[in-house]
């Protein structure tokens, strides 16, 4: 009994300290609530959309006035021959990026970290930052103009080489490779930030105390810089991972042509062509749905895992 | 000193605090209202407010307080509020649109058989207007028969005002004549004919620049143009029909009394074989799948390809300005539209979308709204968008209406026929040269050549339930297996194979039963 009563006047305390924070903290609160309503309004309120993927949804009638089907579209999609096809796909291009690009801007930032000159460090940071400004649609363009087979700037110059011409935009064998690259390519600067200020937080008498014991820039590099951005690395790739399921759409879109189809086609492209182009609302919000729950059960997965490991997960 | 500073700051804090959620909570509400408003009709005499939604070709599109559009808005006693739409992405628009439920009074439809336009007329969505049609004589008189016709749903009414187009004026293939004239051609009546002057094009330069750079077809095939042209696309789907003979994906057979799905047929894959050699001699661009429309037609404006599929009243103003600027003594009267291909050309539909009313506006409005399209068609209002207004973009000479085409073109007058268009009124009657009095001509003498063979989609408006439902996934597959074969990445045995589980699958089969019931049922067999 008194056990109870304490738990009481415990969670009691709790609600008065809460009260009392609000009002003491009333300022700082009112200033999160902006990003509060932000979240609630646009992001929590407009998830009850999802609830079409169970409908046969029709806008004339509304959310109220169409059918239930249950998990009719769910069925339909994991039926659908084509389902392997857009699974492997999505897979292949995530994975392919999990493991290029995910340590590329690692290794940049260990490197630019090395550096001792800051001007030199600046203007390169400067220069890989740069494409991460420039939309998909350009960065496509420019693919176009320096890869494609007939009149790209590459080809053009392989055939005055005397070398074959290579075939990258329309051959299936190239494709993720070479959608990789590009985001390397366009994100892999961009990326460093993070970790160049993770490593900028270290302190410098631990280089100092390492470099008294003889330890060389590798060793420092291994034994002091990694550890130290250790925990931003876990961060990262654990909210990586609920992204597995999205690989850009703009990029792969725009990629996207008839002789790379079997490649090509991953769930975002599918959202759209089924949804958009084809104005089948609950069939498309059922296939992104069974995109949203992979990417979450990922994340939480690896959040345990994480944590099991004795790292700081992401909540 | 420091307790002032500090209160300041927190006032400071305050202040932003609440001018942050006023943003957010006023931004959240605005979108709200504006859909409200278009929903009041107001009194008979007073001006009919109208939100409007269409394609517009212009970068820039007519502002709201457009001269043109306040000078049709006051011959119609109306208040337009138009929502101008890029013609690249109007079918994603318009599918997002009809999903948001907040549906403009006036809306245009660019594919009335598209499925999500369809499954909503079929929940009553849209007006029929077949009933209302009679009582307006412009509507009546003034837009073809084949026009309605061809635009009614599959219940037999209209959902919509069919945008009436020339039959006559389909895209089929334009040839430069200059071309043809340097390497003493005839001007192709076949595919076969076809075939040695694209390799002419490509061999024998031209161009007389003295190098091999120039290719002959201006094609690309884009994942757009599925549905379009057997799923090729406008350009290669104009060879691939000129084998088959028609445009439609349904032929009559006459020997089992049904129709046959293009596909099947033996002539798809002649002509695949066809554009498999094609392509490999160079004969289109190399990365003709990578292009898009635009630059497809880049190649043709910049010298580099001979032949290009489109329009033919399109040349003088897509082209020739700029093929000029490269190759000065090109003229518009240097370009040849075929009249027919193996003897065959293709017969438009009558029209290029319809304009549709959603049942949400109340019926007095929707008849207003059918008034205003009449009144609209009266010859004294549409001259407003043809010739625009007297004093700034036209004068009067002689008697007649001479307009700077300058002065409309930044007005976006021709905008407005992409919502209201007249076609038995000449095209462009505005201060013509002799070069371009000519190519008139020519283009005039080229469609009444290509009415008398000209065929039209034997299918056009038919609908089958099963094909709404797999044609959209069949047609991409087809598409993507054509253009392997035509890159060489597949051979052409791998066609056969397709065609073969294609007439093995049960919805294919159930497709074609029902397209066959709805051409006999039309066809009061």
């Amino acid at each position: 009994m008194s056990t109870v009563k304490g738990k009481q006047t415990s969670s009691k305390k709790k609600g008065l300290n809460l009260l009392s924070a609000l009002r003491r903290d009333r300022s700082l609160y009112l200033l999160a609530l902006p990003g509060v309503l932000f979240f609630l309004i646009f992001k929590y309120i407009p998830m009850w959309g999802i609830i079409i993927a169970f409908q046969d949804y029709s806008p004339f009638r509304g959310i109220q006035g169409s059918e239930w089907v249950g998990l009719q579209h769910f069925t339909a999609l994991f039926g659908n021959p084509d389902f392997a096809l857009l699974f492997r796909n999505t897979l292949a291009i995530s994975l392919l990026n999990l493991i290029l690009f995910f340590p590329f801007p690692i290794l940049i930032s260990l490197g630019l970290n090395e550096l001792r000159s800051v001007a030199y460090k600046r203007l390169i940071q400067t220069i890989i930052y740069m494409p991460h400004f420039l939309s998909w649609v350009i960065i496509a363009g420019l693919t176009l103009l320096l890869f494609a087979k007939g009149t790209g700037l590459v080809n053009e110059l392989f055939t005055l080489w005397g070398w074959p011409r290579v075939d990258i935009l329309t051959n299936p064998d190239s494709f993720w490779i070479m959608v990789t690259l590009q985001a390397m390519w366009k994100e892999a600067g961009w990326g460093t930030i993070v970790f160049l200020a993770a490593m900028a937080s270290v302190d410098t008498q631990l280089y100092e105390a390492a470099r008294m014991d003889g330890a060389g820039r590798l060793r420092q590099i291994w034994h002091i810089t990694l550890p130290a951005i250790r925990s931003v690395i876990i961060v990262l790739l654990i909210l990586r991972l609920g992204d597995i399921m999205e690989v850009g759409f703009e990029q792969i879109f725009l990629m996207y042509n008839g002789a790379v189809s079997e490649v090509a086609e991953v769930f975002d492209t599918y959202v759209y062509r089924t949804g958009i182009e084809q104005g089948d609302f609950s069939y498309s919000t059922a296939v992104g749905l069974f995109k949203s729950v992979i990417g979450l059960v990922l994340v939480v997965v690896a959040n345990r895992l994480v944590k099991r490991m004795g790292q700081e997960g992401v909540y | 000193m420091q307790k002032v500073e500090k209160r300041n700051t927190r006032n400071l804090a305050w202040i932003i605090s609440v001018v942050m959620v006023m943003s957010v909570v006023l931004s959240a509400c605005g979108s709200k209202e504006e859909g409200q408003v278009s929903g009041s009709s107001g009194n008979a005499d007073d001006p009919l407010e109208v939100s409007i939604m269409t394609i517009t070709p212009s970068a820039v599109p007519a502002a709201d307080d457009n001269v043109i559009k306040r000078a049709i808005e006051e011959a119609t006693n109306s208040k337009m509020n138009i929502q101008w739409v890029s013609n690249n992405i109007y079918g994603d628009k318009l599918n997002l649109t009809l999903a948001s439920g907040d549906i403009p009074d006036l809306i245009m439809i660019n594919d009335p058989f598209g499925s999500t336009f369809t499954k909503m007329v079929k929940q009553g969505a849209f007006w029929d207007i077949t009933p209302y049609i009679k009582d307006y004589t412009n509507l009546s008189g003034g837009i073809p028969d084949i026009a309605w016709d061809t635009t009614k749903a599959a219940d037999g009414n209209n959902y919509g005002i069919p945008r009436p187009r020339p039959v006559t004026g389909d895209s089929f293939f334009i040839i430069r004549k200059d071309w043809l004239d340097r390497l003493n051609l005839q001007v192709p009546e076949t595919t076969d004919e076809l075939f040695n002057v694209m390799e002419a094009f490509v061999e024998q330069d031209p161009d007389g620049n003295g190098t091999k750079d120039t290719t002959a077809l201006a094609a690309y095939i884009s994942p757009d143009d599925l549905g379009w042209g057997g799923n090729l696309g406008p350009v290669l789907g104009a060879i691939e029909n000129s084998f088959i003979g028609t445009n439609s994906s349904w032929k009559w057979d006459e020997s089992q009394g049904k129709l046959i799905y293009r596909e099947l047929l033996p002539e798809v894959k002649e002509s695949l074989q066809y554009l498999t050699k094609a392509y490999s001699r160079g004969m289109m661009p190399e990365d003709l799948l990578s292009l898009k429309l635009t630059q497809a037609r880049e190649l043709f404006k910049r010298n580099q390809a001979g032949i290009i599929v489109d329009k033919t009243g399109t040349m003088r103003k897509i082209y020739a300005d700029d093929l000029k600027k490269v190759d000065p003594s090109f003229k518009y009267t240097d370009f040849y539209p075929l009249t027919n291909l193996n003897g065959y050309n293709p017969k438009g539909s009558g029209y290029n979308g319809i304009l549709a009313i959603p049942a949400s506006v109340p019926e007095e409005k929707m008849k207003r709204i059918l008034q205003l399209v009449d009144t609209w068609m009266n010859p004294e209002v549409f001259e407003i968008q043809q010739f625009g207004i007297e004093g700034t973009h036209y004068e009067v000479v002689d008697g007649k209406k001479v307009a700077s085409s300058e002065k409309l073109t930044a007005d976006n007058a021709s905008d407005f026929n992409h919502i209201v268009n007249v076609i038995d009124l000449p095209w462009d009657t505005t201060g013509e040269t002799d070069e371009e009095t000519q190519a008139n001509e020519l283009f005039k003498k080229v469609e009444a050549e290509r009415d008398k063979t000209s065929v039209a989609d034997l299918a056009a408006g038919l609908q089958s339930e099963t094909g709404q439902k797999v044609l959209p996934e069949l047609n991409k597959k087809i598409q993507d297996l054509k253009a392997k074969i035509i890159l060489g990445r597949e051979p052409i045995e791998a066609w056969d194979a397709f065609v073969e589980t294609l007439r093995n699958d049960p919805n294919f089969q159930a497709m074609s039963d029902e397209m066959t019931e709805a051409y006999k049922k039309r066809n009061g067999q």
